[in-house]
């Protein structure tokens, strides 16, 4: 797995590529909060490069929610392979985040 | 021809009204046994009582022992609580012996009458009113099949008879009695039987003695093999059944070979003491099986229980199948006691992840491992459905009832989920590689099971987020199920098994809000106070 970030004023974009499965669930996570905690503005997560999400990626991404719906911020989610937007849809994620 | 028919007529109506009567007074009575079952805990003789009482109620030893079997799991009664039990529960069984062995052909008739009464006048609308109406007809059927059973010797010449009789020696009438135990699964069925064929003078009391002594011991081995795959206590009980079985055979057949090395002919004096009731003769020798068999199982208990353990060490069933914070003891104390199964129900929830396979994960993970979990789970979790039914039973206060009807409703609902993500694994057990869809359900199902037990001690906006995560699905998937009825995902077999993966998802996503919906309430209310 890869995680690029790019800085676009006070907002954070993360471009994730590979495997959001358990071995790299903790390093995703740890990525997405120290984004959080490192600006002020909103955060979007490219998706595009993902072809696989495990219920451990999808708990990673929750806790970013979680703690950036704490802070009264916008988390989104961008670029979504069909299979993976699937997942989002039906695990219900789409109601919790804003899906560009 | 027409006796076989006859014969076949009475079995049919006998075993119809034999689990007629035996699942209705269950269900009838089921509750108030628990109850009774639960006082065995004070003595080893209350506790042989007490299995008395419930087997003469539920006519079945087997079901008295399932029921105890449950109450051992649940950490109400120990294994040598419960062999006592057991052993009573044979004793009570005799009670339809006695019944049958009564002419009742004027009863059949009354009770056929009140039982269509009862239907004609719509007497049955409460649930209660028709368990004891099903009781009826099944004892209807079963006298009404007695009856059959002793008419068709009848139709049957005189020299075929008697060659039957000729051909009743001991050794047979044991594998007669033993075959017809097996088969029935029951002695006191096998024993009916045997009245009948007295009635109708078939056989007489020396050869029905064999009989049943062979019916006896069947009904052990029955138990056994009805047992299955049963591990730990619940086997250590059918063991225990068992002894019940073999030390009644033993003593009442020694007390007759004694007699008979003694020269008191035995058979000789049997027949002529059941001259005028030979039906009630074989009854007493039934119940002295019984007796004989309990009040040895009951004063050497602790025996009974060392040799049950080594037939049948305690398994990893009965350590996960073991409430952790439920007592009975508690009751006395209703707040505490709503706590402990508040607590007992919220550590189920923690457990919930357990029921569901890692596909991610899928070296890990193990089927028979999540299926024990489940079983563990779904007994503890009946077990507190059983005690907040108890405590709900008891004079709660206002405050107390509320929160006891609410902790009612999540038990209820953690079942539902427990059993629907059971199913939702079985289904994805049947993939080496499950298909996108059946793996997107899964991973989707696991992450919201493990917030469900995240929120449970977290703070409410946990829970409201969950309850949100948990919304209504039927758009996503009413369009998935339209993409599979096309056919553009799978075909056959396959896109079955994704539908029903599909319903049961969607059940379990509504379960798990209703569930989340119990946790925001419990909280609200403890805001409230």
């Amino acid at each position: 797995m890869q995680i690029d970030r790019e800085q676009a004023g006070s907002d954070v974009v993360l471009k994730v590529s590979g495997r959001l499965d358990t071995p790299n669930a903790k390093p995703f996570e740890a990525s997405l909060m120290e984004a959080i905690s490192s600006t002020d503005g909103g955060i979007t997560v490219d998706l595009a490069g993902v072809d696989y999400v495990s219920s451990s990626g999808l708990r990673a991404l929750l806790v970013a929610g979680k703690a950036m719906r704490t802070a009264k911020r916008d988390l989104a989610l961008r670029s979504l392979q069909p299979q993976i937007r699937e997942v989002f849809d039906i695990s219900g994620f789409s109601t919790l985040f804003e899906i560009k | 021809m027409l006796a076989i028919a006859e014969l076949l007529a009475g079995l049919g109506l006998l075993f119809i009204g034999l689990k007629l009567l035996s699942g209705h007074l269950q269900q009838a009575m089921g509750r108030r046994v628990r109850a009774i079952l639960k006082a065995a805990t004070r003595s080893r003789l209350i506790g042989l009582a007490c299995g008395t009482l419930a087997g003469a109620i539920v006519q079945s030893s087997n079901a008295v022992t399932l029921i105890a079997g449950n109450l051992v799991r649940g950490g109400i009664l120990t294994t040598r609580d419960a062999i006592p039990v057991v052993a009573g529960a044979n004793i009570g069984t005799s009670a339809l012996v006695f019944i049958a062995s009564v002419d009742l052909k004027v009863a059949v008739l009354y009770l056929v009458a009140m039982v269509g009464i009862a239907y004609q006048f719509r007497l049955d609308r409460t649930a209660e009113r028709r368990e004891w109406i099903g009781v009826l007809l099944g004892l209807a059927l079963l006298f009404l099949g007695l009856s059959f059973i002793k008419l068709a010797p009848q139709d049957v010449p005189r020299e075929t008879m008697a060659a039957l009789l000729n051909g009743v020696t001991p050794l047979v009438g044991i594998l007669i009695g033993f075959a017809a135990a097996t088969l029935t699964q029951s002695a006191s069925t096998a024993t009916i039987l045997c009245v009948a064929a007295i009635g109708t003078g078939a056989i007489d009391l020396s050869d029905a003695f064999f009989i049943v002594l062979g019916a006896n011991f069947g009904s052990g081995i029955a138990t056994l093999i009805s047992a299955g795959n049963l591990q730990g206590t619940g086997k250590q009980l059918c063991f225990a059944h068992i002894f019940v079985k073999l030390v009644g055979c033993l003593v009442v057949y020694l007390a007759w070979l004694g007699a008979d090395l003694a020269g008191y002919e035995p058979a000789a004096r049997i027949v002529a003491l059941g001259q005028n009731g030979p039906s009630f003769v074989i009854s007493v020798v039934f119940l002295l099986l019984q007796v004989t068999g309990a009040a040895a199982t009951t004063l050497f208990c602790g025996t009974t229980e060392a040799l049950a353990r080594r037939f049948s060490p305690p398994s990893q069933e009965d350590n996960v199948s073991k409430p952790h914070f439920i007592d009975d003891q508690a009751m006395v104390d209703p707040p505490s006691a709503l706590e402990l199964a508040a607590s007992e129900t919220d550590r189920l929830i923690g457990n919930l992840p357990e029921l569901l396979p890692d596909l991610d994960q899928r070296a890990a993970d193990n089927a028979a491992h999540r299926a024990l979990h489940w079983r563990g789970a779904h007994a503890v979790g009946e077990a507190t459905g059983h005690f907040l039914v108890e405590l709900i039973d008891r004079h709660l206060s206002r405050e107390d009832l509320d929160l006891a009807l609410l902790l009612q409703d999540r038990q209820r609902l953690l079942l539902s989920l427990q059993d629907t993500l059971k199913e939702f694994a079985d289904v994805t057990d049947g993939y080496e590689a499950p298909p996108p869809l059946l793996f997107n359900l899964a991973e989707a199902l696991r992450t919201l099971v493990l917030e469900l037990a995240e929120a449970r001690n977290g703070p409410q906006s946990e829970i409201e987020l969950l309850l949100e995560l948990t919304t209504d699905r039927s758009t996503v998937l009413d369009r998935i199920r339209r993409t599979l009825a096309s056919g553009a995902i799978g075909t056959g077999e396959d896109a079955r098994k994704l539908l029903v993966a599909v319903s049961l998802f969607e059940r379990a996503v509504w379960l798990l809000h209703r569930l989340a919906g119990t946790l925001r309430d419990t909280a609200n209310a403890a805001n409230r106070t």
